[in-house]
């Protein structure tokens, strides 16, 4: 008889009450969420939902399109999916690590372009060795990334800067000086962009052969991957990471525990500076070749909300960002599928957005009904004995 | 039965949270007009009973009920409804804003602009809450922001906010715990006032003696369980204690003679100025040896907190020279003070001392954490930290949380042993206690001062720091008073008698 009253709330409990469960459980909830919210956007629009979504799922190469083209295969798209998913995943990682720290890095775009930029100009151009460029790609981007972010860092240790604006402030400067110097020295006539970088020094190889597929090949998602487990001992295990989160936490007392906190601050900004390098360096010499002037890479900033959505807990970002490149990566080929705008497409990887930063309401949401339904039971109880 | 005029009625109120029962069964009833009391051990379940009235829990099983009604508390806006107000242990107040936004916040005044925007109404609120304040003898500038108030004026706004929402039962959650001895006679006095203007007043403290002079009930809870309720005029202080511990609780601690050894802690001609430049350590010079004790009495706010920040190497000094052990202090860092043999209990458990989302096991290691057995070739050992927490919570009988646990949700009394039990731990030569005892229940207070004796008699170096006259005279070998920031006087403490230390802290006396 009880379980009549109330049914949806009780179900509600039943398939997110579980504490053990609920941390898988509520995100998953929330895209569910999302995607409902987002069928109801598509169906105003009169397209249908379900195609839509294939057609998402297809374009990341998650499911098999109906026909492909010679040497294409969903692995091919899958592949492509994974080179967009690299820079993102190093920039969420980037925003997490500063974010334990209690540090917002918002300037992970100045530190991709950094990074890139520097990478470009002095390996891009130059005819090494792949087996020597593509390492220092990495290195100089690492290196150019950390400069940057050890830069915002001293700013506030030293003069208390504010790290925000501090970062947008150097986002801007880097953005016109890396303009100035591709309009006046490296310029390509036809795309206005910054010539394009080599293959010896570019990231993801290109035209590689698997079988009879022709598919790229991004060498930066390893270290990417290693990464995600590098930072996550960092953080849970290490010396290290028990001083950043304590710094992160309660600053004053960590100041009182002896740890040295203007260099911890320094450090966890160094840090997150060398991710954001690592994302640069694998956007612009390895998504792209080249570099449009006068932008910042949406990925930047797109990588705040992605490394909030995963709790800014390295694994967490692993899934979070997968699912963030997912949807945009396959935006493209389900609008043309589908035939809805490009936006139509970013609207709902914002839907998914807004709803998952609701995760917090959901389970407070749980413990609310949780209450009240046991409320409910023991009057009911109460009453059947009367 | 029900024909008394009780105005809160709880009963067989149960509340647990995982696996500990915070509140097991208890039924009390209070009438209209009367100052109750609420007597306890730290973890014993105070706080949880009266955050359920304040409606910031719910029951698992029981009733309240409000002026005769049975009602559903399920939130501090009902309370509010309901006229209940309550000063929280740890004060809940929007530190960069002012006294009147505090005060208003969630309720402000709305004027409309040209009659037509809505704004609120600042100024009109500055004027009743000072009208408020006078009326009860709480004067506060309505304008200033809390962070630069002292924490008793910032208790008085606590106050000041119920009373602007129109309370007329007032919870009070230890609120002398943070005041110096002539504020609590203060506060005491504003309560009585409070009384027979006809409010309802819960009181939860530590300390007897103020039960004593204010209180007409006291309920004594143990363990979550409650275990009596006494009408206090015709009740012991002593009885009381024996209750609420379960066993006789000496208010003197039994004290050998001290035996000096050499001189540890060193500190010549000591100046510390605040973030205003403005001087509050002024010259000081004093020597604490090995195996003594020395007091630093005096009213909050002449320097004493400033002096322990220096030593700890917190605050910069400005002029001045600390050594330990012969070990200059002048240009080491915290860390090296703390290898050097500094250990401190800070005045601030919560901002200073702990970190609330950190666990159980990490904050009573948070010294040591970069140390084997915690810590091998920059990597954590976590088990331990597990093993480290489990020898400290039974030899300090820490309750409330298992070492992996935050220790955000424990009790206020609880997270204080902590502190303690890392510091006394560190086996420091020199250890700087201020308010060691802040919070904690009898029992737990006759515990540390025997432990901080037994550290004595072991051949460390104790300076106390503390507002109470009580502990100063109870376990001072010599004490030393401060007053603006000037070490006024110095002696040994059987030369001193309580007296006598009060007028040298009221600064009546110069030597
Ligand atoms: N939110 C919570 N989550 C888990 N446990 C809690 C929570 N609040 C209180 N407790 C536990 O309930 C018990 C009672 O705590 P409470 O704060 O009521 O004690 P108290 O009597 O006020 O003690 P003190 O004198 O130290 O302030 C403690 O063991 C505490 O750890
Ligand atoms: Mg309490």
């Amino acid at each position: 008889m009880n379980h009549r009253t109330h049914p949806v709330k009780r179900a509600f409990v039943k398939v997110l009450g579980g504490r053990r469960t609920q941390s898988v459980a509520i995100p998953i909830f929330c895209i569910v969420l999302s995607l409902l919210a987002a069928a109801i956007v598509l169906l105003c629009l009169g397209k249908n939902p379900l195609q839509a979504y294939a057609g998402l799922l297809q374009g990341s190469g998650l499911f098999p399109k109906d026909s492909y083209a010679a040497h294409r295969s969903i692995l091919t798209d899958f592949i492509s999916m994974v080179d967009n998913w690299t820079p993102m995943l190093f920039a969420a990682l980037a925003v997490a690590i500063a974010n334990k720290g209690g540090l917002f890095n918002i300037g992970v775009s100045g530190q991709m372009l950094a990074a890139g930029f520097t990478a470009t100009v002095l390996i891009g151009y130059s005819d090494l060795p792949a087996v020597v460029a593509k390492p220092l790609v990495f290195v100089i981007g690492i290196v150019a990334g950390a400069l940057v972010g050890a830069l915002i860092g001293f700013l506030k240790q030293r003069f208390n800067i504010n790290e925000v604006v501090s970062s947008i402030m150097i986002n801007y400067i880097i953005q016109y000086i890396v303009s100035f110097f591709i309009y006046t020295y490296y310029v390509d006539p036809i795309s206005r962009q910054s010539r394009a970088v080599g293959a010896n020094a570019r990231l993801t190889l290109q035209q590689v052969s698997i079988g009879d597929l022709n598919t790229v090949l991004p060498i930066g998602f390893v270290l990417a991957v290693v990464c995600v487990f590098v930072l996550r001992f960092l953080m849970n295990r290490t010396k290290f990471g028990f001083e950043l989160k304590a710094v992160g936490a309660n600053k004053r007392a960590a100041r009182y525990a002896g740890i040295p906190v203007g260099s911890r601050i320094v450090l966890s900004m160094t840090i997150s500076g060398a991710l954001g390098g690592l994302a640069g360096v694998t956007y612009y010499l390895g998504y792209y070749a080249s570099i449009q002037p006068r932008t910042l890479a949406d990925m930047g900033f797109d990588s705040i909300a992605v490394a909030l959505l995963g709790n800014s807990n390295p694994v967490g970002i692993f899934f979070s960002s997968f699912l963030i490149t997912a949807i945009s990566k396959g935006s493209t080929y389900m609008s043309s599928t589908v035939g809805v705008q490009q936006e139509i497409a970013s609207l709902i990887t914002g839907i998914i957005l807004l709803f998952s930063a609701c995760s917090a309401f959901i389970r407070y949401l749980v413990e609310k009904y949780r209450v009240q339904l046991e409320e409910a039971d023991k009057a009911m109880a109460e009453g059947g004995k009367a | 039965m029900e024909q008394e005029d009780y105005i809160i009625e709880m009963r067989h109120i149960t509340k647990r949270f995982g696996a500990v029962v915070a509140n097991d069964d208890v039924s009390i009833s209070v009438r209209k007009g009367e100052i109750y009391a609420l007597l306890g051990e730290n973890g014993a379940g105070k706080s949880t009973l009266m955050s359920m009235l304040f409606g910031m829990y719910e029951p698992d099983e029981g009733e309240i009920y409000i002026r005769g009604q049975k009602v559903r508390i399920h939130s501090p806006n009902q309370a509010t409804k309901l006229n209940i107000g309550m000063v929280h242990q740890h004060f809940k107040l929007v530190q960069n804003y002012t006294i009147t936004e505090n005060i208003v916040l969630g309720i402000e005044p709305i004027r409309r602009k040209f009659g037509l925007f809505p704004c609120v109404d600042l100024k009109g609120a500055n004027e009743k809450i000072r009208a408020l304040s006078k009326a009860y003898g709480l004067e506060v500038e309505p304008t200033e922001k809390i962070e630069d108030v002292s924490v008793s004026i910032q208790q008085r706004v606590e106050i000041l906010k119920m009373l602007y929402r129109n309370a007329e039962i007032l919870i009070f959650d230890e609120p002398t715990a943070v005041l110096t001895p002539q504020e609590i006679e203060f506060l005491l006095e504003i309560l009585r006032s409070l009384r027979d203007g006809g409010k309802t007043i819960i009181l939860i403290t530590h300390k007897l003696e103020e039960i004593k002079k204010v209180a007409d009930r006291c309920a004594i809870l143990c363990r979550g369980k409650l275990v009596d309720v006494l009408d206090v005029a015709t009740t012991s202080t002593k009885k009381m204690a024996n209750l609420m511990v379960g066993r006789d609780v000496s208010f003197v601690v039994d004290k050998k003679p001290p035996k000096f050894g050499d001189v540890v802690l060193d500190v010549k001609d000591l100046c510390v100025e605040n973030r205003d430049h403005f001087d509050v350590v002024k010259h000081v010079s004093f020597q604490v040896h090995a195996g003594e004790i020395f007091a630093v009495a005096g009213v909050a706010g002449n320097g004493q907190g400033e002096l322990a920040d220096a030593i700890a190497g917190l605050t910069p000094q400005k002029a001045g020279k600390i050594t330990v052990n012969g070990t200059d202090l002048t240009n080491l860092g915290v860390r090296a003070r703390t290898k050097a043999g500094v250990s401190y209990i800070p005045e601030d458990r919560q901002a200073v001392g702990l970190i609330l989302d950190f666990s159980l096991g990490e904050n009573l290691a948070l010294k040591s954490y970069g140390d084997p057995p915690f810590c091998e070739h920059g990597v954590l050992k976590p088990d331990a930290f597990v093993e480290h927490a489990k020898g400290l919570i039974s030899d300090y009988d820490i309750r409330g949380q298992k070492p992996e646990g935050p220790v955000r949700p424990m009790s206020g009394g609880n997270q204080q042993k902590i502190i303690v039990a890392r510091e006394i731990d560190l086996e420091s030569p020199l250890m700087i206690f201020v308010q060691p005892t802040r919070g904690l229940d009898i029992g737990a207070i006759e515990n540390i001062h025997k432990r901080m004796i037994a550290e004595r008699d072991k051949g460390k170096a104790v300076l106390l720091i503390s507002l109470e006259l009580d502990e100063i005279m109870n376990c001072a070998d010599t004490i030393g008073v401060m007053y603006n920031g000037e070490m006024t006087k110095i002696a040994a403490a059987d030369t001193l008698t309580a007296n006598e230390v009060g007028e040298f802290m009221m600064g009546v006396k110069a030597q």
